[in-house]
């Protein structure tokens, strides 16, 4: 058998894993896409945007310099120019802390270039405010707002347009990141759809293999069970055959001897005189007689010969009293219908059937009483053998002792094409119901 | 009465002095009694649909005893009408308090109904004669009232020297930052504005919207110095706190380095804060950014409005609350390491509920009277339009009410303390004192363009409180910048004798600590601005009187 059937669970297993590899292998990949998105963010975009925040930070006190310096030239303020020394150093102070803290954030590269050339100015932008401030110290305002206007303002104006060109830089970065983003994105999620794809294939690949496999297990269930029941039913025909030509030979051929021999005997117990002699041959002649109906017992047991001359119908109305007295079972005996002629071959079925539910009656309900019902039909056979016993599935070990003769049963019936039944009455114990069309058997 | 009088003994012996309450419920509940108390106030920014930049800020209020009877009445500033716009005579509200609940309309009769577009108030008796005089901020010219102490204010503004100074003032506080027993007077400024100067501001491309402050250049702060003869030299620049970057809104006064001398904390609007360490010889320095509070964590900065100093978490170091616009959260600055804050604001839950509200006024006060200091805060936003194009945003918000739970930190318990309390308002100033001198401290909050709003604090946890009522004779007479602390159980609180904090208000002098159930407390020290201290053991739940140098009594 494992010649001609190959079994499934190899290739499913081998599916399974290559399944699991698959899903391994892209989980992988997606979370290696999602760690360089996340690095991508933190470097990058996140980097940029504290870069900025510190840039705009920058570009702010530039433009509170550039106020103040304004201030000082109109003199809006009631107050000497010296009065803004402490504002300078505050801004000069957060400025640093701003441009230190950019430095850090600041990606590297071009930009390297243009920090030195934002912190030189600085430098230069911070020398020209002392010099403004010594001015005014000395009681020069106006060559002091005279040199706000013409060196210091310029070079703010300048400062602040290179921290507009970094954050500009940092913006398109920005956006260049931002383009990187949506491409890792869009990757991760064609190859999602491609992932669900070879799933989706590869689902459908194992399903039709599966079918495939079952239905193939199917059929090759379905000739055994027929070959299975066509050997049963050969087993059980050729049993029968064999019981009945062991009755008939017993019946006609041993009972034939044994009703000769006694014949003989009861003639030369007439011829002879002597009383000793014929005493010794009527004792022969009434063993003779012993072992004729002893034969002629076995000889119904084995094959009733009253079922090939009278039909089913008397059969049972012959075994139901013999049952009754064999058990002392008492037998409720029901008859409705006219028997039609039931061919021999189902004949014998039924009449076994009907030994082995009474057998089983007697053996395992554990009853003094039970009902026997024929019913006959023009086309069909019913019947029912019906006790209030213990029932089946009560005593395990009898079922397990009469489930051989209950299997025999159910051959048998499927060799008429009927149908068995066992059920559970509602006053408990076993009801058998049989049903047997007449005229369609093998 | 001394303070040995007052070392309790005898009936005192086995009873719980101060401790803590448990539970979840907040133990108390604010009452409104704005109208059976008789305050009858409706605030007149003078919109008209200019959509000026002032009309959005005010107004502040106060706490004060302005006839020194020992029970708080009630300031409440006005702005008014613009020229050519006037409907009708707008002034502020003095009300005196009846020592009954109620308060009655003193204005006129005080002298005090005088036209001005004013913001905020500082209250202190800058002469040392007993009575506290008034600081109106103004947009404009900001006016100083002296008390006369026969119930009427006189306006010295052109007197004592400060007739000039034209600006857009908003918070302001006394100080006496030279230590020289006189208070000094600072003042914020937002930025540089005049009805000439606006300039056209949109939302929606069409109409015109209040702006923000950065369409404005920003303004200096003053300081000035009282000379003792009832006149005030500038000493801005002198200082060193002159900045024209600066968009002040709020001010808060505490000694940052305990070096007992008073330090001053200035909330900016789209500026960074500022922090000015008081180097003891007439100048401060700005230490802000050392110190970790002129921007946001992320160094952005905020627009800050109100502040309040206090040691909240009785750890013996002041912590800083700063209201900021919506979608900056407050600033909930607690000491670090060394002389750095760290804003505890958002990792905790005082970030994530703040962080939709765009806070004023707010101030830290024991409102349950546990011994564990609680943090008010209203709210408002500027733009009554700001629906159109925010719908997530209101106009009127609710206040919030942080319960401090200890470890546990805070709760906004604000919906659970009276029906009316946590109804949204368009909140600006805020201010606390004990009117009806029951022990626990009452809430009055002002809204812009609308009403103001008067609560009875209702302790019904049973608490008790220690009330204390100071008056200095070398140091101010105020007591301003006193420090206070009570020892008791294990544990130590302080409350510093303060003007200013807040946003444009001032809460009142007395300070109040809470006991929870206890009857009592060990210890009380006071460190007097002159730098003399003083100690008083075994003191019992109630009010008291402490002159410096003079000992203590009952109130």
């Amino acid at each position: 058998m494992k010649g001609r059937f190959r079994s499934p669970t190899p290739p499913l297993i081998a599916g399974l894993a290559v399944t699991l590899a698959a899903m391994a292998g892209f989980s992988w990949y997606t979370l290696g896409q999602i760690a360089g998105l996340r690095k991508l963010q933190t470097t990058t975009i996140d980097r940029n945007r504290r870069d900025s925040l510190q840039l705009l930070r920058i570009e702010n006190d530039l433009n509170a310099l550039a106020l103040a310096m304004r201030d000082m030239v109109n003199g809006d303020e009631p107050y000497p120019l010296q009065a803004w020394r402490g504002q300078f150093e505050r801004q000069k102070r957060d400025l640093d802390d701003a441009l230190a803290l950019e430095r850090k954030l600041a990606p590297e590269g071009p930009n390297a270039d243009r920090q030195q050339y934002f912190a030189q100015s600085l430098n230069q932008f911070w020398v020209s405010v002392e010099q403004v401030f010594a001015l005014a110290a000395a009681g020069e305002g106006e060559r002091a707002r005279g040199l706000i206007r013409t060196s210091l303002e310029p070079q703010e104006a300048a400062i602040t347009a290179t921290a507009a060109r970094l954050l500009v830089q940092n913006n398109e970065a920005e956006e260049r990141a931002a383009a990187r983003v949506q491409d890792i994105y869009a990757r991760v999620e064609r190859d999602i759809y491609l992932f669900l794809a070879a799933v989706l294939v590869a689902v459908f690949l194992t399903s039709l293999y599966l079918i495939s496999s079952n239905r193939t297990l199917f059929a090759r269930l379905e000739a055994l069970s027929s070959q299975r029941s066509a050997l049963s039913r050969k087993l059980i025909t050729m049993q029968e055959e064999v019981l009945r030509s062991i009755s008939r030979e017993l019946h006609d051929e041993f009972g034939q001897i044994l009703t000769a021999m006694g014949a003989m005997l009861a003639r030369a117990e007439r011829k002879e005189a002597a009383a000793p002699f014929r005493e010794d041959l009527h004792e022969i002649r009434l063993v003779a007689q012993g072992a004729l109906e002893k034969v002629r017992g076995l000889s119904l047991a084995l094959h009733p010969s009253i079922l090939d001359e009278g039909g089913l119908e008397q059969a049972i109305d012959w075994y139901v009293p013999i049952f009754e007295k064999q058990t002392g079972i008492r037998v409720r005996y029901e008859k409705s219908g006219t028997s039609p002629e039931i061919p021999e071959n189902v004949a014998i079925h039924v009449y076994r059937m009907l030994q082995e539910a009474l057998n089983n009656v007697a053996k395992h309900s554990g009853v003094a009483a039970a009902e026997v019902r024929v019913q006959f039909r023009p086309e069909s056979l019913r019947l029912e053998v019906e006790d209030h016993g213990l029932g089946m599935g009560q005593k395990k070990a009898a079922d397990a002792r009469r489930g051989i003769g209950l299997v025999a049963m159910r051959e048998r019936a499927e060799l008429l094409r009927g149908t068995l039944v066992f059920e559970r009455p509602a006053e408990g114990g076993t009801r058998v119901r049989l049903s047997v069309p007449i005229g369609e058997t093998e | 009465m001394t303070r040995r009088d007052l070392l309790l003994a005898g009936p005192w012996a086995g009873l719980g002095w101060a401790g803590v309450t448990g539970g979840e419920s907040p133990g108390f509940r604010l009452t409104d009694v704005t109208a059976q108390a008789g305050i009858h106030f409706e605030h007149d920014n003078g919109a008209y649909g200019a959509k000026y930049l002032p009309e959005t800020l005010g107004p502040g209020c106060a706490f004060l005893d302005y006839d020194n009877d020992g029970w708080q009445d009630i300031l409440l500033v006005n702005g008014d009408g613009w020229p050519g716009h006037r409907t009708g005579r707008s002034t502020l509200k003095l009300y005196r308090n009846n020592r009954d609940g109620t308060f009655t309309d003193v204005t006129r009769r005080a002298g005090l109904d005088v036209e001005m577009y004013g913001l905020g108030v500082a209250a202190g008796d800058f002469n040392n004669d007993g009575f506290p005089d008034l600081f109106i901020t103004c947009v404009g010219q900001s006016r100083l009232f002296q008390n006369t102490g026969k119930g009427t204010f006189t306006d010295i503004t052109k007197h004592s020297g400060l007739m000039g100074h034209e600006g857009f003032s908003t918070s302001a506080l006394w100080f006496d930052y030279n230590r020289d027993g006189l208070l000094d007077l600072f003042v914020c400024n937002y930025v540089k504005w005049s009805p000439a100067e606006d300039v056209f501001c949109t939302l929606d491309g069409k109409h015109k919207s209040y702006c923000t402050p950065e369409a404005f250049r920003g303004s200096t702060c003053w300081l000035f110095r009282n000379k003792g003869d009832g006149t005030f030299e500038d000493v801005t620049a002198a200082s060193g706190i002159f900045d024209t970057s600066s968009k002040s809104l709020g001010v808060a006064m505490f000694d940052y380095d305990n070096d007992g001398w008073p330090d001053l904390f200035v909330a900016n609007d789209t500026q960074a804060n500022k922090l000015y360490r008081n180097l003891r010889n007439g100048r401060f320095e700005d230490v802000a950014l050392e110190a970790g509070v002129a921007f946001s964590e992320d160094g952005k900065a905020r627009a800050g409005m109100g502040v309040d100093v206090a040691d909240y978490d009785n750890s013996g170091l002041a912590g800083l609350v700063v209201t900021n616009f919506d979608n900056e959260m407050l600033g909930l600055y607690r000491r670090g390491r060394g002389a750095s804050f760290v804003d505890q604001a958002p990792g905790s839950n005082v970030g994530r509920v703040s962080r939709r509200s765009l806070g004023f006024g707010c101030f830290f006060f024991d409102a349950d009277l546990d011994g564990r200091l609680d943090l008010l805060v209203v709210n408002g936003h500027i733009d009554d339009t700001v629906r159109n194009v925010n719908r997530e945003t209101r106009y009127d918000q609710p206040p919030h009410l942080f319960w401090n739970r200890g470890a546990a930190g805070f709760r906004d318990v604000a919906a659970e303390v009276g029906a009316g309390f946590a109804s949204p308002k368009v909140g600006r100033g805020a201010a606390f004192g004990d009117y009806d001198n029951d022990g626990d401290l009452d809430v009055l909050i002002t809204t812009n363009h609308g009403p103001a709003y008067l609560y009875r604090n209702d302790n019904t946890a049973g608490n008790r409180s220690l009330r204390l009522r100071l008056r200095g004779t070398q140091s101010n007479r105020d007591a301003i910048g006193a420090v206070v602390k009570v020892y008791s159980g294990g544990t130590a609180s302080s409350r510093t004798v303060k003007s200013g904090s807040s946003y444009l208000s001032q809460s009142e002098l007395p300070v109040t600590f809470g006991l929870g159930r206890g009857q009592g407390v060990e210890r009380v020290t006071v460190a007097w601005p002159s730098g003399r201290g003083e100690e008083y053991k075994r003191l019992a739940a109630g009010r008291y009187e402490i002159v410096e140098g003079k000992g203590i009594q009952k109130a």
